[in-house]
């Protein structure tokens, strides 16, 4: 059997490799055109347009504190480990950055927990109604946050989870875009390999361990990338919901840390610190892994 | 395709399902149908409910700051859609095009995937503050008397550009996948008819890459209305004169700084609506084209 | 009756939910992150088991607190933990949901402003109460007994009361060939010592403060002018919102002074870039809260700070509101809780941590014992400026209603309007216009909420 389930995931890889395409080939048409020299120009010119802001950013802040108010003023400075101590220590951004490591790692294994079960009901059992459910999740999609705060704000208060680690994760569990890729990319498995298990008399269990998850390994890093981005970045609901400064998460202690230095010194450098400590662990993250990241994204859009 | 559903057990899929339509009956469903409902009260913190029935839409539709909240709102849509269409598919074309470096150019264009909205605002507002930004100086000098604390449009165009800054990553990721799958037959064949380099984008790779594009449009646009509220918290709190005050912002100023649940409520539920129009509109577009173009 | 009723079955389905709420935590497995539930007889649940004040002390002044804090934990042996909450209005925010949520903080710093909006919830239990027996509420300056007293009772506990004041830059003065000894008051006098400045070239603009309903208030203080009827919401519920000719001239003037230069808008509720625009030079004069007099003295490295009166729109000088905030304690707490939190408020009253507090901050001293402790030690003489705005505060009439800050239940979305509607006015080609419209703009939210 697993020579079987071998051969079918070689042949999948090439029909996947088909789908996305072959660079290799195309790099070695394209080294032949004119006019390279204008495209890198252009290219370095957006580039740097795009990556600028966050170059300043960084900049700023290993900069001593003051005001950094002209561009000549752009040579880093010697403070950064000052800096960074100072916002992580003193003004407790070490505590924001836990609080959102927590929420995002736990919606991040929530979702991609309930959304694998959700995926192989819909796809691997022959129940009626499937594809109505399957909508059912789908339309969430026109359901964001700010349709339904005020609801969700007093709902979560009524369960007594308000100012909680509660109300930052599991409204956020349920997920149309993780269930649809997962949908998508069990649908593109080859039928033989599912026949074959089904020969074998493969159990539920046996299948989705033995057989899914080993096949879906880079589609579940990459949409647990997406995940975790999501989740770090959200800054709305935890505004509204989180209130006390121990629960606060990095996005909106940023808020908190504007405002605390501005009280009273100037110092953009702490709060260009905290910035680029708050853009940090999704960057890495979405870095390390963008192959599987990238292939994810080529599922979710068909 | 029914050679996949290998397994019968209904109380098993059932189970199977549970989690996720548990939460998002209990966490999604349920809230909006009640912010349906509330859109109908008189509510707030410590206030015993009162139902007004259409009061709050009356309140609305003749409010007509609301009106031009709606109508910014629109427009910064609009302008966030097209501009990040724009630029990311050129960004998307010149790495297809560039002969070396690609990875490396990618890289440095789609990391704005990873940005959190609030970072980028408050980056934003760093760099370009009106008095104490770096790149303040440099744009004068050019001739442009930066005000946006002051001056409605120039507030309006940097939350734009943050916006637009921010979104370019998501899209170069998805063009540059659908750019890669035009066959090279066809760029060899425009080659050949000696079809330049710009005109081959837009009269070759457009029109090829359209459901991508269609795709991002309703994606971006799902963004313009809901993922840009730190943008406006951060940068300029809706002002100044409510030239940024967008639907998202506007309508948690009235939950949260007004406390006005009923009236915030009705707001929301119009929010709903102008997205669920706008996501008809577009997926009939995309249907129309469709069949135009099989 | 109704309303009983209503509030009975509120509380009952909070309950119920909760219990739901648990068994649903329990099940995911995050129980063991969830605060204390209910349950109690108690109606609010404290957010921790150590006291807990919400602030909005930001910088130097929340290190103050800080301070104050952990010697009180010192000297009691009762944890207290001050916790930052951006601003007054997240305070007010995080105070209200919490009210809904049941999961509350011991006290909570409201801004004068919101003072109405927080009564109005009927879920605080006034200090009077609270404070232990042998605390003597007579300590307070009369001026601020007189606006913290609700009903005959002290209502909150007033801490941090502070004055808007003008700050200038001597060293810009001098090089201008301005007299930094006789510093610009009234609103004429200011346009035109900034005219000097920038034609002088010695700064770009002459003066700039926080675009903040604060700073109108105390013009419509200074000049004895009601911004509300019912005494600005102290005799009633209010109705009107007042324009006399006094606040014309005073939007005349501030649109001139944008015009032509010499006034620069650092942004809505933007303290720490007005400050920034002051401490970098851009500025000759900010107006701005004495509670930044410590921190100026400490920024402003390269040049010397003096502080003077705030300069009224003409030249009669009434009085300026008070501004600041006091601290609130919710009702409905687990009994036990008051005796630590009224040990904690006796100990945030007495001279010495009021004179600490001072020092450190700015804010003035509100009790008389404080007051006197801190001229016995030549304080003031040694550090004029940290007098100003005391000066300014018992020069003022107390008795005239104007010097009164507005209660008004929807301060919040009053206090925005006047602030977008300023910046609207100094924009328009006509400001008056915009002033009608901010008076009616600001009536329908009055009668919005009183209807």
């Amino acid at each position: 059997m697993t020579d079987t389930i071998q051969y079918a995931k070689r042949r999948f890889e090439a029909v996947k490799r088909s789908i996305v395409g072959d660079r290799d080939e195309e790099s070695t048409l394209l080294a032949g055109r004119e006019g390279n020299a204008g495209v890198h120009l252009q290219l370095w010119f957006l580039v740097t347009l795009v990556v600028f802001p966050i170059f300043i950013a960084v900049v700023v802040s290993t900069k001593q504190q003051g005001i950094v108010t002209s561009l000549p003023d752009l040579i880093p400075g010697t403070y950064a480990v000052e800096n960074y101590r100072e916002a992580i220590v003193d003004y407790g951004f070490g505590r924001f950055m836990w609080n959102s490591l927590l929420m995002s790692v736990v919606v991040v294994v929530g979702k991609l927990v309930i959304s694998v079960l959700a995926a192989v009901a819909i796809v691997y059992y022959r129940v009626p109604y499937k594809d109505l459910v399957f909508l059912f999740v789908l339309f969430t999609l026109l359901l964001p946050v700010p349709i339904r705060f005020v609801p969700l704000f007093q709902l979560i208060n009524d369960l007594g989870w308000g100012n909680s680690l509660l109300a930052i994760t599991v409204p956020y569990l349920a997920s149309a875009t993780t269930v649809f890729i997962l949908r998508q990319h069990f649908l593109s498995i080859p039928t033989s390999i599912v026949e074959t298990a089904k020969l074998d008399g493969v159990g539920p269990v046996a299948f989705t361990l033995r057989v899914l998850i080993p096949m879906s390994r880079g589609v579940l890093v990459g949409v647990s990338i997406i995940m975790f981005v999501y989740a770090w970045n959200q800054y709305l609901w935890p505004l509204v919901i989180i209130d006390s400064e121990a629960n606060q998460v990095a996005q909106v202690g940023l808020q908190l840390l504007q405002g605390d230095v501005q009280g009273g010194q100037l110092s953009w450098s702490l709060v260009m610190a905290g910035s680029v400590l708050t853009l940090l662990p999704p960057l890495a993250l979405m870095i390390l892994f963008r192959k599987p990241l990238l292939e994810t994204f080529a599922i979710q859009q068909k | 395709m029914s050679t996949r559903e290998i397994f019968d057990g209904r109380l098993q899929a059932a189970l199977l399902l549970v989690p996720t339509v548990l939460v998002s009956v209990v966490f999604l469903y349920y809230p909006t149908a009640r912010a349906f409902r509330t859109s109908f009260f008189k509510a707030g913190f410590g206030r015993a409910e009162e139902f007004v029935g259409l009061e709050n839409y009356a309140t609305l539709l003749t409010n007509s700051s609301y009106h031009s909240s709606v109508a910014l709102s629109v427009l910064f849509a609009a302008l966030v859609v097209a501009g990040v269409i724009v630029v990311s598919l050129y960004v998307t074309f010149l790495i297809h095009e560039v002969d070396s470096g690609q990875d490396w150019y990618l890289i440095s264009v789609i990391w704005p995937y990873a940005l959190p909205p609030a970072v980028a605002a408050l980056v934003f507002l760093f760099v370009l503050h009106p008095t104490l930004g770096v790149l303040t100086g440099p744009i004068e000098a050019v001739g442009i008397d930066l005000d946006w604390f002051n001056d409605g449009p120039q507030a309006f165009v940097v939350v734009v550009l943050a916006a637009i800054w921010k979104q370019i990553g998501y899209n170069v990721i998805f063009m540059i996948a659908a750019m890669n799958n035009v066959p090279n037959a066809l760029t060899e064949t425009a080659e050949i008819d000696g079809v330049g380099r710009f005109r081959r984008l837009v009269s070759v790779y457009v029109p090829i890459m359209t459901p991508t594009l269609f795709f991002l449009v309703i994606i971006n646009t799902i963004y313009a209305f809901f993922g840009t509220f730190a943008f406006v918290d951060l940068l300029t709190s809706g002002g100044p004169s409510n030239a940024t005050n967008i639907l998202i912002f506007d309508l948690y100023r009235e939950a949260f700084s007004y406390f006005n649940f009923g009236v915030a409520s009705t707001k929301s539920v119009v929010l709903f609506l102008v997205v669920a129009v706008l996501m008809v509109i577009q997926f009939r577009l995309t249907e129309e084209y469709s069949y135009y173009g099989a | 009756m109704t309303s009983n009723n209503d509030s009975t079955r509120e509380i009952s389905r909070r309950s119920t939910l909760a219990t739901a709420g648990a068994a649903l935590g329990a099940t995911t497995g995050l129980a063991g992150c969830m605060g204390t539930l209910g349950g109690s007889e108690a109606e609010f649940s404290p957010v921790a088991d150590e006291l807990t004040a919400w602030h909005a002390m930001g910088g130097t002044n929340g290190e103050t607190l800080d301070a104050i804090a952990s010697d009180f934990e010192a000297e009691h042996g009762i944890e207290a933990n001050m916790e930052f909450q951006d601003s007054y209005e997240n305070v007010l925010t995080n105070t209200l949901s919490a009210f809904d949520s049941g999961n509350v903080a011991d006290m909570f710093q409201v801004d004068s402003l919101f003072a109405q909006q927080v009564f109005d919830t009927d879920q605080v239990r006034s200090v009077a109460e609270i404070l232990p027996d042998d605390f003597d509420t007579d300590v307070f300056l009369d001026n601020v007994t007189e606006f913290f007293t609700v009903d005959g009772e002290l209502a909150s506990l007033p801490f941090n009361n502070s004055n808007a004041i003008m700050y200038i830059n001597r060293d810009a003065f001098e090089e201008a060939g301005l007299d930094p000894d006789d510093p610009p008051s009234t609103l004429a006098e200011v346009r035109s010592a900034s005219e000097t400045l920038v034609d002088e070239g010695v700064t770009q603009y002459g003066i700039t403060w926080p675009n903040h309903v604060w700073f109108v208030e105390t013009w419509y203080g200074f000049e004895g002018e009601l911004m509300t009827d019912a005494e600005n919401g102290h005799a009633g519920d209010p109705s009107e919102f007042y324009t006399p000719d006094a606040v014309y001239d005073l939007y005349d003037w501030w649109k001139g002074m944008a015009d032509d230069g010499l006034y620069t808008n650092p942004g809505i509720e933007a303290w720490g870039e007005a400050t920034s625009l002051f401490i970098s030079e851009e500025s000759a004069m900010v107006l701005t809260s004495t509670a930044s007099v410590a921190g100026l003295i400490a920024d402003s490295e390269d040049f010397t700070v003096d502080a003077a009166p705030y300069p009224s729109i003409s030249d009669t000088r009434v009085g300026p509101v008070i501004g600041g905030a006091s601290f609130y304690v919710p009702d409905g707490l687990p009994e036990d809780r008051y005796e630590e939190i009224g040990r904690l408020l006796q100990y945030m009253a007495q001279p010495e941590v009021q004179t600490e507090w001072h020092k450190g901050s700015g804010y003035y001293p509100i009790t008389q014992p404080s007051v006197d402790a801190l001229r016995e030690e030549g304080w003031f003489e040694e550090n004029p400026m940290y007098n100003v705005a005391l000066e300014q505060l018992q020069n003022g009439d107390a008795s005239d209603p104007a010097t009164k800050r507005a209660l008004l239940g929807p301060a919040r979305n009053v206090q925005t309007v006047i602030q977008d509607k300023s910046v609207d006015a100094i924009n328009a080609d006509d400001p008056a216009s915009e002033l009608e419209a901010m008076k009616s703009e600001v009536e329908s939210v009055l009668a919005e909420y009183y209807e």
